[in-house]
């Protein structure tokens, strides 16, 4: 058991930190507030090329996609860095570990190389208006026709569609087999001919919510298909595979700072605050009852650290999860929230005033948070389906 | 990093199970709850056999040196079988001697300890059952070249089987440094000890140790008169680490048996264990077991490199203290009836992790330190970064 860093890693998180410190200013930070292009104006975007060409995206991806067949954890050692100012560059969340596991040569090439250069951006494509926590009942089709597919359909909560360069899909492909085994994943240009993007708002719209903010977005998505034409080459792994890439692509993506981050951050910076802040002259930190729920939250929130620990030290020892990838997924948005609403019990009626009120506290920032945090446990699998997985995969319970 | 077992770790975990279940039943453990000693000297003896009574302990005095982690991974084999040995309260008793001891107290004990000759506690609880300085009020009064003892201690773990007991006692009226505690090294089968046996929840062996002018020489002192609590604090925190690789060990197995039971309780036609709602609590079992247990090693490793772990340790003992109860309270839900019957095993384990969860520290306890450590010191803090320090 090690539970430290090496010095070279301290090194460069330390280069990581000053990088950050010379090339993340306000108007970057302003630009991806604004929330045109999804955050990633051109500010943005030359920040990554700059990350890209110090060779810190996709660390651990291999070098012949350009990557630098590096440590897992060094690659986590950026993601956290930037993470930290609501930054998502570094690898993690992309949808890369699904390509080098299933993409074919051609796929590799065409896809790695250029998400490390912010060049290639991915929506995911896999709930459906039907098909939410129950992913398998998906019922967007895609026909063979030749050597194309015809996809007609649709997508919920695209969130990216409105600013990605492709879409990571799934699609039905044999209405007959059972449900798990007729699904493929389609790797697909979103200026294919036949895609339209419709906005959804979620309640983070208004007024916007303030920078860092978990599931702070204002903008989320549903995306038609109406016969959209896509070479068969677009089908990333077996045609009839695809929810078995989709699951293992999910765990993977699943592991890093991402996940840690939008869970802890809070307990930072009520800590933070109430160190240094008070109202009329009365901190929350004097009273012994917010003492005990602070250090109770500060607990948890180590276990979140530990939990993604453990995730990389599997990873990095090339070992396959059980049940450690859903386990963060259940105890990390669960924290996220204990804290959330343990400070607005903390706040007392300073927490309810929303971004640009007088009188906000950071913005409104907590206020807000109580509108995304619970919704880290609802995306991407939510944390009763994750213990349906823990249970059944890792316990080995029986099926109802 | 890499917080996952090293192979190496791993061996002597697995060589640790392997033996303790061959070696000790639940019978085994009933037996030793009505016994005298509480503790079968053969088995002990043995123990000193595979090394593992000097396994932390200095090579110099026939121990193995090996990490405090180590020691842990044999304690969380213990608490999953509740092997009734004396390892816990000797282990923290002899790490002490080793760190802070004289070179004649090391001499005199350790080699005993490593052999299974010699047993050993320690005594820090008084009435005030606050692990804090001020509640020191036992009076070690200088008297020629020694000093005279008078006062009582609380909750003293295996007391009637100990050679020796540390004892934490007051020789100066507090400070504001915490100076004025004094430790000693104690027969507490001796002159002027009397001791006084409590029935405990887990029916291990704990005693009132009252002292009325108990006589001990100046050798006994381990470090400076006065200068004691510092030591004290650095032993209350190994022997808290420790407690919980027991409690994470007997938790653990704990829920083991709750998910075996689901696997196989067959009821409306199917077995319990294909309901969410039983899935879900053994899901979250499994969530609090290996929070703890991750918890506890970090502090254990810090303390290994030399690190501040005081932090670490109340976080590992606040959260086992509740989630570790969490846990076997619901594998006895999910055991339902026959779980509280005395007949069945189940609530031996569920009676141990209980009673553990009140010893070294209440969640509360530890909370207020985690949160001065968090809160009274200025400077801002940041997630796996040490905290602030005062200047």
């Amino acid at each position: 058991m090690d539970f430290g860093y090496t010095a070279e890693q301290e090194t460069f998180r330390q280069d990581v930190r000053a990088f950050i410190a010379e090339n993340v200013n306000q108007s970057l930070l302003d630009e991806m507030e604004s929330g045109e292009e999804g955050g990633r104006g051109p500010e943005y975007r030359a920040l990554v090329k700059k990350v890209a060409d110090l060779g810190w995206i996709g660390i651990s991806w291999p070098k012949e996609y350009g990557g630098q067949s590096g440590s897992r954890l060094d690659q986590y050692i950026v993601e956290e860095e930037f993470m930290r100012l609501g930054i998502g560059v570094g690898g993690a969340g992309s949808g890369a570990p699904a390509i080098l596991a299933a993409g074919t040569e051609e796929q590799k090439e065409q896809f790695i190389p250029g998400m490390i250069r912010g060049e290639v951006i991915f929506a995911l494509g896999f709930t459906e208006p039907q098909a939410g926590a129950d992913l398998a009942g998906l019922q967007c089709r895609a026909v063979r026709d030749g050597d194309d597919f015809v996809i007609n359909g649709q997508k919920m909560y695209t969130s990216a569609a409105h600013y990605a360069t492709h879409i990571y899909m799934m699609c039905r492909t044999d209405p007959d087999a059972p449900r798990h085994r007729g699904i493929s994943i389609f790797l697909i240009p979103m200026d294919t001919p036949g895609i339209t993007v419709r906005p959804l708002w979620t309640i983070q719209s208004d007024p916007p919510a303030p920078p860092g903010t978990t599931y702070g977005m204002a903008r989320t998505n549903e995306t038609f298909f109406e016969n959209v034409r896509v070479p068969a080459s677009c089908m990333l792994g077996e045609e009839n595979t695809g929810w078995y890439v989709g699951a293992m692509g999910l765990n993977l993506d699943r592991v890093g700072a991402s996940r840690y981050l939008i869970s802890v951050r809070r307990d930072e910076d009520i800590v933070n605050w109430v160190k240094e802040n008070d109202f009329g002259g009365h901190s929350p930190a004097e009273d012994p009852a917010v003492r005990d729920k602070l250090a109770e939250l500060w607990t948890e929130a180590q276990v979140c650290r530990l939990m993604t620990m453990r995730s990389m030290s599997l990873v990095e020892r090339g070992g396959t999860f059980t049940y450690e990838g859903s386990a963060e997924k259940v105890w990390a948005p669960e924290h996220g929230v204990h804290t959330t609403e343990a400070i607005s019990q903390m706040l007392g009626p300073y927490a309810q005033l929303l971004n640009g009120s007088e009188e906000a506290v950071e913005d409104g920032l907590f206020a807000h948070n109580l509108m995304g945090s619970f919704q880290s446990g609802i995306n991407h699998g939510s944390v009763q389906i994750m213990r349906d997985q823990m249970a059944r995969r890792g316990l080995g319970m029986p099926r109802g | 990093m890499d917080i996952l077992p090293s192979e190496e770790e791993q061996m002597l975990k697995n060589g640790a199970r392997e033996f303790l279940e061959a070696e000790i039943s639940t019978a085994m453990v009933r037996e030793m709850e009505l016994d005298g000693l509480g503790y079968p000297p053969a088995l002990w003896k043995q123990m000193a056999d595979l090394g593992w009574l000097g396994l932390a302990l200095p090579e110099a005095y026939g121990g193995q040196e090996l990490p405090l982690t180590y020691l842990g991974l044999v304690l969380e084999e213990v608490g999953r079988v509740m092997a009734p040995v004396p390892l816990h309260s000797t282990s923290v008793a002899a790490l002490t001697i080793a760190s802070d001891g004289t070179e004649q107290q090391k001499q005199d004990m350790l080699p005993a300890v490593c052999s299974g000759d010699m047993i050993l506690t320690w005594a820090v609880y008084e009435r005030d059952p606050r692990l804090i300085p001020e509640a020191m009020k036992l009076q070690a009064t200088a008297d020629g070249d020694g000093w005279v003892l008078n006062g009582t201690k609380m909750f003293v773990d295996n007391s009637v089987v100990a050679q020796r007991c540390l004892v934490a006692t007051r020789t100066s009226p507090k400070s504001d440094a915490n100076e004025g505690i004094s430790l000693f090294i104690v027969d507490p089968n001796g002159t002027g000890v009397s001791q006084t046996a409590l029935v405990t929840l887990a029916k291990d062996k704990q005693s009132r140790l009252d002292f009325k002018d108990a006589r001990i020489e100046r050798a006994a002192l381990i470090g400076e008169v006065d200068q004691g609590w510092p030591i004290v604090e650095r032993m209350l925190d190994r022997a808290t680490a420790l407690l919980c690789c027991q409690m994470v060990g007997a938790t653990r197995k704990d829920a083991e048996m709750a998910i075996e039971y689901a696997k196989n309780r067959v009821a409306f036609g199917r077995p319990i264990g294909s309901f969410q709602s039983v899935q879900h609590l053994l899901a979250d079992m499994i969530l609090h077991v290996d929070g703890g247990m991750m918890l506890t090693y970090e502090a254990l490793w810090k303390m290994d490199q030399g690190l501040p772990a005081s932090v670490e340790v109340s976080q590992a003992k606040s959260f086992c203290n509740e989630k570790c109860e969490s846990v076997v309270r619901h594998s006895q839900v999910v055991h339902g009836g026959i779980g509280f019957m005395m007949e069945f095993d189940l609530h031996l384990w569920f009676r141990r992790v209980t009673a553990w969860t009140m010893r070294l520290g209440t969640t509360y306890d530890h909370r207020a330190r985690i949160a001065a450590a968090l809160l009274d010191v200025p400077g801002k803090v940041r997630l796996g970064m040490p905290l602030p320090t005062a200047v």
